[in-house]
């Protein structure tokens, strides 16, 4: 029975579905209930990740100190682990003191074409003796052969495993499929893969990375994620184990568990709304919903046309700040340019 | 500090060189340039040529050439400063000239570091395959040229199959010439070529050694390879994480002998000849990790299979030197235990 690592990202990644305003109080109990399922590994933190927590990308409700004390506090025995862009988290200011509280899992990650900027990052968390993952982001935005380019040089850097993020959920079976072959081919360290669900594919995707040599999978509870939400963890589980992959997690605890975030954590269940198709096809960041929602009711636009413009663009994570500068354009943009634009 | 690390160092060429430094007699009152000069190969050659002036009153005078030459006299400050030591701050890549009294080259530029490789990759075949053809037309200038030793690696063979026997100079296992994990090796084999063409065209008297694995002080912990890894968790006080089933199979040569070896080599090696430089003795990474740990005083705990999941496959990567035994005579002096012990002791005081 082929083993797979399944790692929770609920308490990271759910934190942009709710604007990052998760309470201490649900961080403690879900991180207990995760535990309690044999979860592997539970991720914590503001939806971008260590030291994010800003106007820019929003500020968060609580502190890394605080949501990284709490969780592991309740993690007796699963890792916990923390999503870290090296744009935003600093070595000194922020990495070192996480490690210091006892983050087991560092997962360092830069857009899919920048793993340069991981170097020093990924280079600390090894000579802390912790585990350190290298994630691509965006990962549908090259083809196979660059992507693996780039996972080589996290995996030189000391990474140990790569992950891919379909974070725009942009992918179909076939395309995750080519890409995971790729990589498993090139590299000497396990490949997993973090998918969203704009298309409805997060589980489908999954299962196929699965297929193709991936042995780690993400998943959240209820789906609870950025845009359309991500694989729903407990049915990835039900259907992964099915299929005669070995997770180590207990289902019906992860089921409890998933049934907490759902009644204490989730405002509204994930669905797959409009925006989130097209952000979907327009391969656009799903963390981005949000603030194409609420800026396109400022500038009177279609955020249908707001996404499709930054897909054209090759807007990615960090960029938020052109989000305003392309709904303030097509407002402006006679009916003719629109038109152009789609 | 400087003399204690000095002397630290002299006695492990003492053991290298044993009673055979009269072999190198050919190279007394005569200027050698080695280019990538402050790194890892060239600063145990800058000790050895130390050794043999300073104990046997050899008269070397040395010239490194090195794009961080100003670095050199923090790390090795009791080299730096030597007046038999000149350093030239240089990149390969631009190189027009050398000393016009040079007798010896010994071109080890081109970091083997595949993070560097990976990050930028055409920097990396511009050193190692331009900076060999600007080498090589400075050196066939040279009125006084004996010869030139360039340094390559034994990855130009490709992967050893895990059953095959130790790797020979003739040994080939085919590589994909279009795959970005390829290209040092591609590249190393580029600039093989060019000192082939320039032995056959210019007539320049110039030889190939291929290294392969190798440990010892001057060696930056930091560097993505099993023993730096092994060495950096055990003196951090571990645990020491193998990353596979530690099956792996690797051998190591202390840099003392690797010096000792490279200068044989320039001075007896076959002109146009190829020569693996290394350790025939192999050992897993497992017995690696199990030494590491025995020989630091915290007897860091080993941990086996350390990556998330799935399994790494494990690999067999040993030269057959039975060719700079047959032509040079050459043979370990530092065996791995002590190898180890000495590296360890090493970065613990220094």
């Amino acid at each position: 029975m082929s083993k797979v690592l399944v790692s929770d990202p609920t308490l990271r990644d759910g934190n942009h579905a709710v604007e990052h305003k998760l309470r201490v109080e649900m961080i403690a109990a879900y991180a207990a209930a995760a535990d309690a399922a044999h979860v592997p590994i539970v991720e914590v933190g503001h939806g971008n990740g260590l030291a994010a927590s800003s106007m820019q990308v929003g500020e968060s409700l609580v502190s890394d100190r605080e949501m990284l004390t709490v969780a592991r506090k309740n993690l007796p025995h699963s890792k916990l682990g923390i999503h870290v862009m090296p744009g935003f988290a600093t070595i000194e200011r922020d990495l070192k003191p996480a490690l210091d509280i006892g983050v087991d899992v560092v997962r360092v990650a830069c857009h899919c074409s920048e793993a340069d900027i991981t170097q020093r990052h990924i280079a600390y968390v090894r000579e802390r003796g912790k585990q350190v993952f290298g994630v691509l982001m965006m990962s549908h935005m090259l083809e196979p052969g660059r992507l693996a380019e780039e996972a080589m040089k996290m995996e030189t850097y000391g990474a140990e495993a790569i992950i891919l993020m379909d974070s725009a959920g942009a992918f179909l079976p076939a395309d995750i499929a080519k890409r995971v072959r790729t990589l498993v081919q090139t590299l000497h360290i396990p490949v997993g893969f973090h998918a969203h669900n704009n298309l409805g594919m997060a589980i489908a995707n999954s299962i196929a990375a699965l297929e193709s040599g991936a042995t780690i999978v993400d998943g959240t509870a209820r789906g609870f994620g950025a845009g359309a939400g991500n694989a729903q963890l407990e049915v990835l589980v039900a259907v992964i184990e099915r299929m005669g992959y070995d997770t180590g997690i207990d289902l019906y605890k992860l089921l409890d568990a998933a049934d907490f975030a759902e009644r204490e954590m989730i405002p509204v269940i994930p669905t797959i709304k409009s925006t989130s198709i097209v952000s979907g096809l327009a391969g656009v960041f799903s963390g981005f919903a949000k603030h194409v929602d609420r800026v396109s009711l400022q500038f009177h636009v279609d955020p249908r046309d707001v996404f499709f413009e930054l897909g054209r663009r090759g807007i990615v994570a960090g960029q938020e700040d052109l989000i305003i500068e392309v709904a303030q354009e097509l407002s402006l943009a006679t009916p003719k340019e629109k038109a152009e634009c789609l | 500090m400087s003399t204690n690390q000095y002397e630290f160092l002299q006695e492990d060429c003492a053991q290298s060189l044993g009673d055979d430094f009269g072999k190198l007699r050919a190279l007394r009152d005569t200027r050698l340039l080695v280019t990538g000069g402050t790194g890892f190969v060239g600063s145990w050659i800058t000790e050895t040529i130390a050794f043999l002036n300073d104990r046997h009153h050899f008269g070397i005078h040395l010239t490194l050439l090195s794009s961080h030459a100003s670095e050199f006299s923090s790390r090795a400050p009791h080299l730096a400063a030597r007046h038999d030591v000149s350093l030239i701050e240089g990149d390969v890549r631009n190189l027009a000239e050398v000393p016009s009294d040079t007798d010896w080259i010994i071109h080890a530029a081109g970091s083997p570091d595949s993070r560097v490789h990976f990050s930028t990759p055409v920097r990396t075949i511009e050193t190692i395959v331009l900076g060999t053809h600007a080498v090589l037309t400075a050196a066939s200038r040279l009125s006084s040229l004996q010869r030139v030793l360039c340094l390559s690696s034994g990855l130009v063979c490709g992967p050893q199959q895990w059953d095959s026997a130790p790797l020979t100079e003739s040994t080939y296992f085919g590589l994909d010439c279009n795959h970005l994990a390829n290209l040092y090796v591609e590249s190393k084999r580029a600039a093989e070529m060019i000192t082939v063409a320039c032995r056959s065209q210019f007539g320049l008297p110039v030889l190939t050694a291929r290294l392969f694995t190798f440990v010892g002080p001057y060696q930056l912990l930091d560097r993505p390879w099993a023993i730096n890894n092994f060495l950096s968790e055990a003196l951090r006080g571990g645990p020491i994480r193998v990353q596979g089933s530690g099956d792996t199979v690797r051998s190591y040569m202390y840099g003392s002998d690797m010096a000792y070896w490279l200068l044989r080599l320039l001075v007896d090696g076959k002109i146009g000849g190829a020569y693996n430089v290394g350790s025939p003795t192999g050992t897993s990474l497992k017995n690696l990790a199990a030494k590491v740990a025995e020989h630091t005083s915290s007897r860091p705990i080993i941990e086996l299979n350390t990556l998330p999941s799935g399994n790494i496959p494990s690999t067999r990567w040993l030269p057959d030197v039975s060719l700079a035994h047959a032509d040079c005579g050459l043979g370990i002096r530092i065996e791995l235990d002590q190898a180890i012990r000495r590296t360890i002791a090493w970065h613990s005081r220094y």
